[in-house]
């Protein structure tokens, strides 16, 4: 410490002291008649030198020193620094931003108070319980608090102009006090609070009513109800299912029907392996307490909401990280390829200034002090990239959160800086500058004192690069490729309905006036006779279910009577009215479809054509009749076979359908959905079929979109996939063709004075092309080789993201990259070879 | 060949040197230079190239202090002073070259 602050002391001063004192004794000397022998030549700056470098900080200003130097000599080559910063930041900013988006959507905490002792429970296999049930499992005490809720539930919110639905969570009383759910303004919802209560997400406060603090004890009017509003979330809320779902409001379940998903809260020092034990005994006594419902003690679930656990014990969980490994595997590729670049590129760089280190060395420079430089100078260059490419991350991710995805479901990706992108950033950082300084930076140095003879070494390394380069551009080429070809093949796939001409309403009854399926038949024929009377409308229907935004499914048994045999049957189920299937454009392939006559007496159904052929066999489908389960007495018969529909993703296998008409169900759902039909484009009709359904009656909630945004949702899976992976792909081809074109380029170039000899000697420039297109074939052959070995190994799992029909072994993507690869690299060799060509032999000769 | 017989310093004595030269009173460089080689009956040579890299070396340790005076012809010069602590460490490297150069002795003679 004292010598720190002497050093600092006397700094300033040093240098002038040692200089007059060094003059002091030179002239004593010179007195003294030369008695004592003065310093030889040169002597006299080693003292200085070495006097002076002990109070120095040596390391610190030798480091302040390189970095200028390091600075100074990049700015000097623009084009080396441009490379690197593009390589990196590219690199480094992909990987980023896939981190963060897989990290948001695979480790985000639920907002609750320690998340890691709540668990989810499911009963009986489902999702959802009565709160009944919920009741009963708090009341058994194994838990240190049970709380519920439905996270679907939609509201009509009136603000006094228009009613529009808002997508709230029913929860039960103490949802916000036993899971601490935290809040930004005001409160959460107390346990003695009435049901009239309600909390607001932090967008919907700030978008729909300006952010205004003064809300909070105000009431806003909710399927007809006035609810006070007690607390505004904070913005960084992240609901229990996670994945950027954000509804608007939180609000007491106040309808007997509300399912409710259970969480419940361990107690403290309960394993979450003895909490399953508890509840296992705890699903025994509800089977024996409510005998009549369904049966609890099988298919119990309880599972961590937050984690690794959540991982690992949610299997819908499981693919989605398999996914997100693998973009992360890839995107680790492409940094790579990155990194290989820029050491390619420092390497070509080092090799150019083999004269540079060998003269200082010579002059007597440490070898140390040598790589320190030049591991500055790559750190330098590493940590500009990390910068970039931090900030390309940065822009990106605000740009995907900014993106509202054309979703039934309000989700928004909240993609924040935190902690671990950080730690991620600096690591990748370290790697970066690791790989691409100490490589070159050793090997320039030991190659300098090295006699000529050691280049071939260097070659060979520089080749190994290339062909590693070349591996790996291959196989995430490949892997890009793919995603993309399956991109092009979900987008050919037909939904088996016309999107591009149809439009979809959603309608939200309020069940209070709409108490049974007499009120709202009448609501839905008014409605569709008003809807079919637009200029431009050619039809309207009902529908349970559209495609893609819902979906029911039913296993039964089905007893055909005439034949006597029992099928037991998977089917998609729908309700809809007749004029459904023209709307559609579902072609009918034999008999009829509904007619508005089809009240009472006999049910009749429409079936597909997947479920006629495994169903059904060799019957003749149209007339056949069926009893619905073992104990089913009224029998239906099929009317009608049409052509299948996709039902819940664009890639999925066909499956057996069967539609029923909306006049023989008990229509008793207060969420109705209009299809129609239009002449004029539909984005058009948007408008005027809102106005004529709030005009029918302005307290329903409405919602009014064309076919084609509201079921975005079934496109979304294979269209982001594919275009992530797409996207990496062309910048793994880019970075790849990059570094392929530096590396061909530099070792076309060491050989100048080789092609100048061999053109001296009397070679023709066509001989000498050949030799070097010849030299870059090989290494091509070999990277890709070894490429697409590796690729065929890891294609094998990738089919579970691919739509039917397309095999990973996919021989056009095989046959894209190869060429695209070939291409690549026959242009990064012509041009250095025709530079080589145009080089004056004898200059080429007298250069080394 | 014929120059090596000429001692040189082992590694390390320069300091032992400059500190003894220096327990008499405070002196300039050069004067401890011409001290060191005239109470070594001029046998020793202290080249500037080790003196002042030593010089500053202890300076920065603690175990000499220097500051600016007037030498005896009237000139500036720069005066080092042995400190407390520089005595201690004369001590210790004193007893420590003794013990080795008795050692070395010892072996010379059998």
């Amino acid at each position: 410490m004292r010598r720190f602050w002497l050093k600092l002391w006397r700094r300033r001063r040093l240098q002038q002291d040692l200089e007059d004192e060094l003059a002091f004794h030179r002239e004593m000397t010179a007195e003294h008649g030369n008695s004592l022998p003065l310093g030889r030549g040169g002597t006299e700056t080693v003292v200085r030198e070495q006097a002076y470098d002990q109070w120095r900080f040596v390391f610190l200003e030798n480091l302040g020193r390189d970095l200028v130097y390091a600075a100074r000599g990049l700015r000097r080559s623009p084009a080396l620094v441009a490379t690197a910063l593009v390589s990196l930041a590219l690199g480094i900013g992909v990987n980023s931003t896939v981190f963060s988006l897989g990290m948001e959507f695979l480790f985000s905490e639920p907002s609750l108070r320690d998340a890691s002792s709540v668990v989810a429970i499911r009963l009986g296999g489902n999702s959802h319980s009565t709160e009944r049930v919920l009741n009963f499992v708090r009341d058994s005490g194994v838990f240190q608090d049970v709380a519920g809720n439905n996270e679907e539930v939609f509201v009509n919110w009136n603000d006094g102009v228009d009613t529009r639905p808002v997508f709230g969570v029913a929860t039960s009383m103490n949802y916000f006090s036993s899971l601490g759910v935290p809040v930004e303004y005001g409160r959460g919802i107390l346990p003695n609070d009435p049901k009239e209560v309600v909390v607001l997400s932090h967008d919907f406060w700030v978008k729909h009513l300006n952010g205004d603090p003064a809300i909070l004890g105000r009431a806003l009017n909710l399927d007809g109800r006035a609810c006070t509003v007690v607390g505004i979330l904070p913005a960084n809320h992240r609901t229990l299912i996670g994945f950027g779902f954000s509804p608007d409001l939180y609000m007491p379940s106040y309808l007997d029907a509300t399912l409710l998903a259970i969480y419940a809260r361990l107690k403290p020092g309960m394993s979450r392996g003895e909490a399953r034990a508890a509840l296992e005994n705890v699903a025994q006594q509800l089977d024996r307490v409510f005998p009549e419902q369904f049966k609890y003690y099988k298919h119990n679930q309880l599972m961590a909401v937050s984690g690794v656990a959540r991982l690992t014990e949610q299997s819908e969980m499981f693919s989605t990280g398999v996914f997100l490994a693998l973009l992360l595997g890839v995107t680790g590729l492409v940094l790579l390829i990155a990194c290989i670049n820029v050491a390619s590129l420092l390497l070509a760089r080092a090799a150019a200034r083999r004269p540079e280190m060998a003269t200082r060395l010579a002059l007597g420079a440490g070898r140390g002090r040598l790589l320190q430089q030049l591991l500055v100078e790559s750190s330098l260059l590493s940590i500009l990239g990390a910068a970039c490419g931090l900030a390309a991350s940065q822009f990106t991710a605000s740009m995907l959160a900014q993106i509202r995805l054309p979703l039934p479901l309000p989700i928004h990706l909240r993609i924040e800086p935190d902690w671990r992108l950080v730690a991620y950033a600096v690591f990748l950082t370290v790697f970066a500058t690791i790989a691409c300084g100490l490589l070159p930076a050793w090997r320039s140095v030991k190659e300098s004192i090295a006699a000529d003879f050691h280049r071939d070494r260097g070659m060979r390394l520089r080749r190994t690069l290339v062909v590693a380069q070349l591996a790996v551009s291959l196989v995430v080429l490949f892997i890009g490729f793919l995603f993309l070809h399956n991109l092009g093949a979900a987008g050919a796939m037909s939904p088996g309905f016309d999107v591009r001409n149809t439009l979809r309403a959603e309608i939200h009854l309020p069940p209070a006036t709409y108490k049974d399926s007499q009120h709202i038949n009448l609501y839905a024929g008014q409605a569709l006779r008003e809807l079919g009377a637009i200029p431009g409308i050619t039809g309207a229907a009902v529908a349970r279910i559209v495609p893609f935004t819902d979906n029911t499914h039913f296993s039964s048994d089905l007893v055909f009577p005439s034949s006597g045999k029992t099928v037991r049957a998977v089917f998609q189920w729908n309700a809809v009215s007749p004029a459904f299937f023209q709307v559609m454009d579902i072609p009918v392939l034999q008999g009829r479809v509904f007619r508005d006559d089809d009240r009472a007496g006999q049910h009749v159904v429409v079936v597909n054509r997947t479920f006629v052929k495994r169903y059904l066999g060799n019957q003749p489908p149209i007339g056949a009749s069926f009893l619905w389960g073992a104990q089913g007495k009224t029998p239906y018969e099929i009317i009608g076979v049409v052509e299948g529909t996709k039902t819940m993703t664009i890639g999925e296998e066909d499956a057996p359908q069967l539609y029923e008409t909306l006049t023989q169900i008990a229509n008793n759902r207060p969420r109705i959905q209009f299809v129609l039909r239009s002449a004029i484009p539909p984005a058009q009709q948007v408008q005027p079929v809102h106005e004529v359904l709030h005009r029918l009656d302005p307290a329903v909630g409405t919602e009014v979109a064309t076919m084609y945004s509201s079921i975005g949702l079934a496109f979304l899976p294979s269209q982001v996939g594919g275009v992530l992976m797409g996207t990496i792909g062309a910048l793994a081809l880019l970075l790849a063709a990059i570094g392929l074109y530096g590396v061909m380029v530099y070792s076309v170039a060491r050989r100048t004075r080789e092609i100048g000899v061999r053109i001296a000697i009397g070679a023709a420039p066509r001989d000498i092309t050949r030799m070097v297109l010849i030299d870059s074939a090989q290494l091509i052959g070999i990277g890709s080789a070894i490429g697409l070995l590796v690729a065929l190994l890891i294609a094998k799992p990738l089919a579970i993201f691919l739509v039917p029909g397309l095999r990973p072994t996919d021989p056009l993507s095989f046959s894209a990259v190869l060429f695209t690869l070939a291409i690549t690299g026959m242009i990064a060799t012509w041009g250095p070879v025709r530079r080589a060509l145009a080089v004056d032999p004898m200059t080429s000769l007298r250069q080394d | 060949m014929a120059k090596s017989t000429e001692p040189s310093l082992l590694q390390g004595t320069l300091d032992l040197l400059i500190l003894h030269a220096l327990q008499r009173g405070e002196l300039h460089g050069f004067a401890i230079a011409q001290t060191i080689h005239l109470l070594s009956d001029q046998v020793l040579t202290v080249e500037e190239g080790s003196l002042y890299p030593a010089l500053y070396r202890l300076e920065l340790d603690g175990a000499i202090c220097a500051h600016w005076g007037v030498s005896e012809n009237n000139r500036r010069a720069r005066y080092y002073e042995i400190t407390k602590r520089g005595r201690k460490l004369l001590a210790a490297q004193a007893q420590t070259w003794n013990r080795l150069s008795t050692a070395v002795q010892i072996v010379l003679s059998r």
